[in-house]
């Protein structure tokens, strides 16, 4: 089987696609330059809104940079807990899925605001775990909402192939 | 769209459905057992990857100074020839190892996960997993020698070892850790995810589009 041919299987092309846009993002986003202009920037950002809802609950919470603190707690947000890792596998799968461009955009868009909405879930209630039960902090950080978000974004990747990029006949 | 069209598409269109929402109905549940099988396999899942991580360190190392000691869910690097009051950094297992929740849980999901076709390939999915964690454990350890220990670093590395350790340690952190289960989960049940996505059947239900549709993905 030559490249061509392999290329004309649907499931091949998704494969490539997927692993080069995956690679090719992961690569920039690891860059110095973008590092500085976007990504610490749009942590910032995620910690200026969960400062927001913390305020909303009641909290006297203050961010300064990508920290969120109140008297009563502090969290950092640091890469990992931005949700942008996960976002660029949404994306990546979204973008590498054989579908019309207007089903992408909508996949894209809304994605990206579904993950981002998780995210904020995840870093309010670990911030009220740091106050509550600050001796699960570590646990539920690492290995319970950072799976949880891996699995709702491949989640909200399956529901949006079948509600959006398969035609109506097949979902 | 003709009749028979629409004939031959609604059931194929039923059991796509119908695997998808098994399938996310099923994860919350899967993703419980995933933790509560990672929490009691932790202990010997940390030794196995600080063990290999320590065996491929030291197969390239002259003379062979790293041990790898694995206490309370951290790998602490020794060398022999560090001075006995020198501070030993450590990385955290559960870091490195929680993406195992994430595997088990996508395997668990799918349909019959205790056939024994599906148990062969969770656990070629998990060597994978396993070799991909001990690895991430191996570039932090070598980036901590080639960055982290002040002039002997600069002595003992050039500034492309460097660039290199840095690189894989990078992308086997944050990027493998949260990309390697599912792509190991999609690669080991390519078929079984294909058809719950539709890919398959979209295509060979539309052959007379075929040459249109290509290069749009």
């Amino acid at each position: 089987m030559n490249l061509r041919e392999l290329w004309q299987k649907p499931e091949a092309r998704f494969l490539i696609l997927f692993l080069t846009i995956l690679g090719v993002s992961f690569t920039v986003v690891a860059l110095r330059q973008v590092n500085d202009v976007f990504v610490t920037p749009y942590t910032a950002v995620i910690a200026q809104m969960s400062g927001f809802i913390l305020r909303i609950f009641g909290e006297t919470a203050t961010v300064t940079g990508c920290v969120v603190s109140s008297p009563r707690f502090a969290v950092t947000i640091y890469n990992g807990c931005n949700g942008l890792i996960t976002s660029l596998i949404f994306v990546s799968g979204v973008l590498a899925f054989p579908a019309r461009i207007s089903a992408k955009l909508i996949g894209v868009i809304g994605g990206l605001l579904a993950i981002q909405l998780i995210n904020l879930v995840r870093i309010v209630s670990l911030f009220y775990i740091g106050i509550f039960m600050p001796q699960h902090f570590n646990d539920a950080h690492i290995f319970v909402w950072q799976s949880l978000v891996i699995l709702a974004g491949i989640s909200l990747w399956i529901v949006w192939a079948h509600k959006f990029a398969l035609p109506p006949e097949s979902s | 769209m003709d009749r028979v069209g629409t004939q031959i598409r609604a059931p194929s269109g039923i059991v796509v459905k119908n695997a998808t929402q098994v399938f996310l109905r099923r994860l919350p549940v899967t993703l419980i057992a995933a933790v509560v099988i990672w929490l009691i396999l932790r202990p010997a899942v940390d030794t196995m990857v600080a063990g290999l991580a320590q065996t491929l360190i030291r197969a390239f190392e002259h003379p062979r100074v790293t041990r790898l000691v694995v206490e309370d869910h951290r790998t602490q690097m020794r060398r022999t020839d560090l001075r006995s009051d020198s501070k030993v950094p450590s990385v955290s297992m559960t870091e490195v190892t929680f993406n195992t929740i994430v595997l088990l849980a996508l395997y668990l999901a799918l349909p019959h996960p205790f056939s024994r076709r599906q148990l062969e390939r969770l656990f070629m999915g998990w060597c994978v997993l396993y070799f991909s964690q001990s690895i991430n454990l191996l570039f932090h350890v070598k980036a901590l020698y080639a960055m982290g220990l002040g002039e002997w670093s600069q002595h003992h590395y050039s500034d492309f070892a460097r660039n290199v350790f840095g690189f894989g340690r990078y992308f086997t952190d944050l990027p493998g850790r949260f990309s390697f289960p599912f792509l190991i989960w999609l690669g080991f049940n390519w078929e079984v995810v294909m058809k719950m996505l539709g890919i398959q059947q979209q295509e060979a239900e539309k052959p007379s589009k075929k040459k249109n549709k290509q290069g749009r993905g």
